[in-house]
């Protein structure tokens, strides 16, 4: 199977796993994780790489970082270590590449799994998603922000939201799928916190602008650091303010070799547009979520922030204001 | 002319080098046949183009259909530089179109990732002999030492087959150009990149050709050459102009859709008229899914009424009038669905696979691995794997079929998925448009295969 002169360096499973919460399925995805990102660099490195080719191994790396970030179950969350990355390696390279600012705490988001049932199928072609991994019930059309011809701003947002959100689990995919429904779940600030940092700047400098045409999109890494709520907002003001950022982000995981990975997904998806793209409903579902929460059932699902038992009420205040200072910048640019 | 399984392929004709060392610029990058089938033409990474014509049957030797043998080569295209963007342009030839025969001569379309030529192969078999002006040696006379006038004679000469390039068509396509096709009309032709399809016009007289850039068609996959390039998701991967309506044409795209755009609907085809995608199977879901349904290559059917594509794993069949599932799914191989991670790592995973149609439409064939090709004929269901190999390359010699071992326990004569070679792939296709006749590219090797004819 391998070519000449090539030697395998990790073993993938190269059966077909579609249990997610198998071991397996995490090593392929890591696998899948660390030879799209080489490849996806060696190709940003040629002088015209095949723009199908590029455009193919980005969708890959967006769909293995977004399946990254699924509802885990209770129990293993609170029982599995982080896995050690290779990826790791592969940061510090895209570091360079993309001259993204990494901020390294060493709090590890725990690789989230998912219950078996959770598969993801593809969106209607209607909807022209990017990323064809379909979550779960979830009502709100994430595609609708895609309509704001403000692509990038609100594919920003919506990436920095994902990672400090929860997803919904157990709910069998019944509604289309955009990217930005991949909702994370993560541990509060008390169970280790996240990373978090700035994105970084769009595209690979000076090689970006020679080759506009040819490249990709840039690929942002970005970490969760170790910070409070207002501290996370606050970075989002910021980077709300920077038109240039790029709608593609590749967001790290952990230096201590978490594979987590935000994706930043570009809103490309031309899906109907709700009436309230920005309403706060919606966003609550992009609430940063601090603490675990056990899957919920499909009929909670529309709102899974809020209905989840974890939740603290104080949380959901602090949220709501965040939230409405969110709402504002979005409106406002 | 039934297809498939009906009767045996034989093994008619190999061209190339049967060196082990393979130059890479005599790597075949695209085989076709002319309308009539008269000629075939094959392009190679090396710029060349070299065209096999026909010979009639020999009295001798009825049993054979005839042999095709060298009737042209020439340099289509050469390396480029482009000094804005500081990159080499391949010569590869990406495609080869024929033009409907209108005269003697015959015309072709090639191109490689940025230019499209037209070239114009026409024969010569006489030259003028006594001139007036000049002697024998081709030096001019001196005007005062002619002292009377003589008609110049058509004296028979041997056969010289000439190509010149009528037209080039260049720096009208950013990205690399994947497909051309040339219009039912006659008069026109398109070509696509990643992003662009243009639609040119084509005048062929004696002497002047007019070619006009007539319409610029952005088709609107999220509106593609999204106007933040970070945006874009998909490309467009092959195009094909309908082989009756003029006004009709279809593209496909890297995420397994197929989009058919009537011209007439609008000056700039950014609507399509049909969308046509299979809904995806969860079951079957993997991170490769997308991959895996990039489409290769997209076919009309002679008739018109059907288009067939290629994904990595299969061929589907579609009806033009049913836009939400194909009609028929024929699977290629299969067994290489559980191998995907180590497709992906080698790259392999990105391979394009061509497809084409038999002349009756009642069969199809598209390539594999191992130089392995497949053939699918749609009224029995059956369908045939052989093997493009210079050991099975006697004269005649009927073709054995092969098979793929993918349980545990292998049978005699069959290969298992580790064994395949996966260097070996069978890209490139062509079926004669009358007879029972095909052409496949292997590597630097065009084997021609018939049917035996009791």
């Amino acid at each position: 199977m391998i070519m000449k002169a090539q030697k395998r360096k990790l073993p993938p499973e190269d059966l077909q796993v579609s249990d997610r919460s198998s071991p397996v399925w995490e090593s392929q995805r890591q696998f899948v994780f660390s030879v799209s990102l080489n490849k996806y660099q060696r190709g940003q490195e040629l002088p015209e790489p095949s723009l199908r080719r590029s455009v193919l191994i980005a969708n890959t790396l967006r769909q293995v970082s977004l399946e990254a970030c699924r509802a885990p179950s209770a129990d293993r969350e609170a029982s599995q270590p982080p896995p050690p990355a290779p990826e790791e390696s592969h940061f510090t390279e895209f570091k360079h590449h993309s001259a993204a600012m990494f901020s390294s705490n060493h709090s590890a988001l725990v690789p989230l799994n998912h219950s078996s049932d959770c598969t993801a199928s593809r969106p209607p072609a209607s909807c022209h998603s990017n990323v064809p991994v379909s979550v779960k019930d979830e009502d709100e059309d994430w595609g609708s922000m895609s309509t704001d011809p403000d692509f990038s701003l609100s594919a920003a947002i919506s990436s920095i939201l994902t990672a400090l959100d929860s997803t919904i689990d157990g709910a069998p995919q019944a509604a289309p799928r955009t990217p930005l429904r991949s909702l994370e779940n993560l541990p509060g600030p008390s169970e280790g916190g996240m990373l978090w940092a700035k994105q970084g700047v769009r595209g690979c400098g000076g090689g970006w602008e020679q080759q506009e045409e040819c490249r990709m999109e840039a690929m942002r890494s970005s970490y969760l650091s170790d910070l409070t709520v207002e501290d996370l907002f606050q970075d989002i003001d910021t980077s709300l303010l920077e038109r240039d950022m790029g709608v593609l982000g590749l967001r790290g995981g952990y230096p201590a070799g978490d594979d987590l990975l935000r994706y930043l997904p570009p809103l490309t998806s031309s899906s109907s547009l709700s009436s309230n793209p920005f309403s706060l409903s919606v966003n609550q579902k992009c609430l940063p979520s601090f603490s675990s929460f056990s899957p919920l059932s499909p009929s909670s699902s529309s709102l899974p922030s809020l209905s989840s038992p974890p939740f603290s009420p104080q949380n959901h205040a602090r949220d709501g204001l965040e939230l409405d200072h969110l709402m504002e910048i979005l409106v406002e640019s | 002319v039934a297809g498939g399984n009906d009767f045996q392929w034989c093994f008619s004709q190999v061209k190339g080098a049967i060196d082990e060392d393979v130059a890479e610029a005599d790597i075949i990058s695209t085989v076709e046949f002319n309308y009539s089938g008269e000629l075939l033409a094959t392009g190679d990474k090396g710029g060349r183009v070299v065209i096999f014509q026909h010979e009639q049957e020999s009295k001798n030797r009825p049993h054979l259909r005839g042999e095709y043998n060298v009737y042209s080569t020439f340099q289509s295209h050469e390396p480029e530089f482009d000094y804005l963007k500081s990159l080499e342009i391949e010569e590869k030839i990406n495609k080869i179109r024929w033009l409907p025969q209108q005269n003697a001569a015959h015309f072709l379309l090639s191109t490689n990732d940025k230019t499209i030529k037209l070239w114009k192969i026409s024969e010569r078999d006489k030259r003028a002999d006594g001139y007036n002006l000049k002697d024998e040696d081709g030096r001019l006379r001196d005007p005062y030492r002619i002292t009377s006038l003589r008609v110049p004679v058509l004296m028979p000469m041997d056969l010289m087959v000439e190509a010149s390039p009528r037209r080039i068509f260049a720096n009208a396509h950013t990205y690399h150009i994947n497909s051309i096709s040339v219009n039912s009309d006659h008069e026109t032709y398109l070509s696509a990149d990643d992003l662009r399809i243009n639609l040119w016009h084509l005048e062929i007289t004696d002497r002047s050709f007019n070619c006009k850039l007539l319409n610029s068609v952005s088709p609107d996959i999220v509106d593609i050459k999204p106007a933040n390039m970070e945006e874009l998701t998909e490309v467009i991967t092959a195009a094909e102009c309908h082989p009756h309506q003029c006004n009709v044409f279809v593209y496909s795209s890297s995420k397994g859709t197929i989009r058919l755009c009537d011209m007439r609907a609008a000056a700039l085809c950014d609507r399509h008229s049909k969308f046509f995608e299979e809904p995806e199977d969860p079951s079957s879901r993997s991170f490769f899914s997308e991959i895996i349904s990039s489409i290769s290559d997209v076919k009309f059917s002679h008739s018109g009424r059907y288009m067939m594509t290629r994904d990595y794993l299969s061929v589907k069949v579609w009806d033009l009038n049913m836009e939400n599932r194909p009609v028929e799914t024929y699977q290629v191989h299969e067994y290489l669905r559980s191998k995907l991670c180590s497709l992906y790592e080698n790259d392999c995973i990105f391979d394009k696979f061509e497809c084409c149609w038999n002349g009756s439409d009642s069969a199809i064939m598209t390539g594999s691995y191992n130089n392995f090709f497949r053939m699918f004929d749609r009224n029995t269901r059956r369908d045939i794997t052989l093997e493009a190999s210079r050991e099975s390359s006697k004269p005649r010699a009927t073709l054995k079929p092969r098979k793929v071992s993918t349980g545990g326990k292998r049978k005699k004569d069959e290969i298992s998925v580790d064994s395949l070679d996966f260097n070996k792939k069978i890209l490139h296709t062509a079926w004669h448009p009358k007879d029972n006749v095909i052409a496949v590219a292997a590597t630097n090797n065009l084997y021609i295969f018939q049917d035996k004819i009791n």
